[in-house]
């Protein structure tokens, strides 16, 4: 059994597998972030995911191109959150609810329109997949090559969009002002920044990426749209996000580490091994809760996580 | 008195206009999708309520959502966002479980000692992410959303390993309790059973639970650690104290389901109760009457939207979208008029 599992062939699946996986939590996870450090704590990730899966299976399916399929997905995961942004930042509804109302309406919805689109089919409809860009040379690295450079190009974005979340936070003017609307937004209204816009904005691109990630997993991943194609990763992503206290780098890591788990189950499952991989895919949750252990004593949460903004409140 | 007699009203004809126009949306989403509204809620409704053996469903689903929904209420009274309420529904049920399926004893003593058993694994699912709070300013959100997780698969971990049954053709859920240990039925035809007893004491002891002293303390966290801390209210104590008693009627929950309904463990056993608690205990503004009807409405839109989706070509997604824009609709609505932001509101009016 474990001759078995100590294989190269059986490391480079994994590690591949576990990059490929990390993916559709890294990315709603970097969405977050924005989400997230400005005061918002968005539970309807999940929702806003099967949207986007939804979205972006229809219309590539539809169009026949897998690039106006991932901007479907991206579309309408901004739209949608353009709910969550209305209640949370207008109504000034509290999040959790909304989030969880959000998850529910979402799903529910997501499943509406495929049967509309598709009606009741004996066999799903499927789309042909992005293809594995095999990066020209360092493809051809034994090994290496094979667990990082043979991945769909959505893969690769996704890991570039580490660097560019990570630049707009903490290099320009607009991550400035998300970070100021979540740690104080008084003082950021009294700095003439609209709280309001800001904390809309950093919703509407949460919902941008969770879209993108929603599209992933329909048009890159499963090449078919199910009920429960996001399956928690919504969930992770938000937890992700905690644990990796709101750094896009942090984040990748988390998204890693979730992504190995999982790669490592399926895996196993498909050699035929029965472990008790249930508690291993309990490990990163366990991890979560220990990261916030130690993130909250150091008190590195936005100031006015969760907490409605008004100009009349003192 | 009076004035409050009129807002309970006003918040019930709120609540079931609410309702309508979900339906009503519900009824343009069965059109486009090309049948009859009309026929589509007649079926559910029917399927809901069309017979003693359809309410009876109805009621073991009211069963586990009441109870997690009270539950629910009174940590979101103390402003305290529990959503574990399926982890720790799952837990309560895996503690319930073990003397009835290892032990051997007499009924009339595993009753009593599994329901315990179940009040204190849910009571200790929801306490660890209080103390977590209290220890460490742990986020409950968070911490309790992440010991679903780990009670979901804590639960799959012993159903697919140490608990399978043996027998059971290697399906994932543990042996059959014996049958003397089930709870009873009120007719063998049909599926509501002795739980609802349980359900009833609890329910009435929440009519009498916010009139306690301790009802009241609770109350006074959810306007503020400070307007609690100038009452004499010891914060963490109480907010601890809501956490278990949130949690133990969740684990509660699993006993029922677990005794009354499924007999065994399986994986999958809360199927996602904690979510549409969640909602009960708002729509029925956080009020056990409130909730109990809240209950009954969702627990029959549940029923009948099974139904509705056996009897019709009706896809059952229109019922989730029902369930999701009540909720929607009603926290827009509490956050113009009523509950939370309230004290913000008075400020507003003192402010102008």
């Amino acid at each position: 059994m474990l001759s078995s599992i100590f294989t190269v062939g059986f490391l480079v699946s994994l590690l591949a597998g576990t990059i490929r996986l990390a993916t559709p939590i890294l990315l709603p996870a970097l969405g977050q972030i924005y989400t997230q450090r400005a005061g918002i704590l968005n539970l309807g990730v999940e929702g806003t995911m099967t949207i986007g899966a939804v979205a972006g299976f229809s219309a590539a399916y539809k169009t026949g191109n897998l690039w106006l399929g991932l901007l479907a997905g991206m579309f309408f995961g901004m739209l949608w959150s353009l709910i969550m942004a209305w209640l949370s930042v207008t109504m000034r509804a509290n999040q959790v609810i909304a989030g969880i109302a959000l998850n529910i309406l979402g799903a529910g919805t997501a499943v509406y329109v495929y049967r509309i689109i598709f009606g009741v089919q004996s066999l799903p409809p499927q789309v042909t997949p992005f293809a594995a860009v095999n990066i020209p040379l360092l493809s051809k690295i034994p090994i290496i090559g094979q667990i990082f450079f043979q991945h769909n190009i959505l893969v690769y974005l996704s890991y570039v969009m580490v660097f560019v979340t990570w630049f707009i936070l903490e290099k320009t003017t607009f991550g400035l002002k998300i970070r100021a609307v979540g740690e104080h937004p008084r003082a950021a209204d009294s700095k003439g920044i609209s709280v309001a816009g800001v904390r809309y904005a950093a919703v509407l691109i949460g919902g941008l990426y969770a879209g993108a990630a929603g599209a992933f997993m329909s048009i890159a991943y499963m090449n078919l749209f199910t009920e429960s194609i996001v399956s928690g990763r919504g969930f992770i992503a938000v937890s992700v996000v905690i644990f990796a206290r709101f750094m896009p780098v942090r984040a990748m890591w988390g998204a890693l580490l979730f992504g190995f788990a999982s790669a490592l189950q399926m895996r196993l499952q498909a050699l035929g091994i029965d472990m008790a991989n249930q508690l291993m895919l309990m490990l990163p949750y366990v991890m979560t809760i220990a990261a916030l252990i130690f993130a909250s004593k150091k008190a590195e949460f936005p100031s006015a996580y969760t907490i409605p903004y008004s100009r009349l409140e003192r | 008195m009076n004035s409050k007699i009129i807002n309970s009203i006003k918040q019930f004809v709120i609540a079931v206009l609410t309702i309508i126009l979900a339906l009503a949306v519900g009824a343009i989403l069965v059109w486009i999708s090309g049948n009859d509204p009309a026929e589509a809620y007649t079926t559910l409704f029917r399927g809901a309520l069309g017979s003693k053996a359809r309410i009876s469903e109805v009621l073991v689903k009211m069963i586990p959502l009441t109870l997690m929904a009270l539950g629910m209420s009174i940590a979101y009274k103390a402003q305290l966002w529990n959503i574990g309420a399926n982890g720790q529904l799952t837990i309560g049920a895996i503690l319930a479980i073990l003397p009835g399926i290892y032990l051997g004893l007499p009924t009339v003593i595993l009753l009593p000692l599994s329901l315990i058993l179940s009040i204190v694994g849910g009571a200790l699912w929801c306490g660890l992410a209080a103390w977590l709070k209290n220890r460490f300013n742990a986020n409950e959100v968070i911490t309790t959303l992440m010991l679903n997780y780990i009670a979901t698969y804590f639960l799959a971990f012993l159903v697919y390993g140490p608990m399978m049954d043996p027998d059971g053709g290697g399906f994932p859920q543990s042996k059959v309790l014996p049958e003397a240990y089930h709870l009873p039925l009120f007719s063998a035809q049909m599926r509501i059973h002795g739980g609802i007893v349980v359900a009833i004491i609890v329910i009435i002891m929440m009519f009498f639970f916010w009139r306690t002293k301790l009802g009241v303390k609770i109350d006074l966290i959810g306007q503020g650690d400070k307007i609690a801390t100038y009452a004499g209210v010891n914060v963490k104590k109480t907010v601890m104290v809501a956490m278990l008693i949130s949690g133990a009627l969740c684990g509660l929950a699993g006993w029922n389901e677990v005794y009354g309904v499924q007999y065994r463990l399986l994986e999958g056993l809360s199927s996602g109760y904690g979510d549409i608690a969640t909602i009960i205990a708002l729509l029925g503004g956080l009020n056990p009457l409130g909730i109990v009807i809240a209950s009954f409405f969702f627990s029959a839109l549940l029923v009948g939207g099974a139904t509705m989706q056996r009897m019709t070509e009706v896809p059952y997604s229109v019922v989730d979208i029902i369930q999701g824009l009540v909720i929607v609709f009603v926290i827009a609505r509490t956050a113009i008029h009523f509950g939370w932001p309230q004290k913000l509101l008075r400020k507003e009016k003192k402010d102008a």
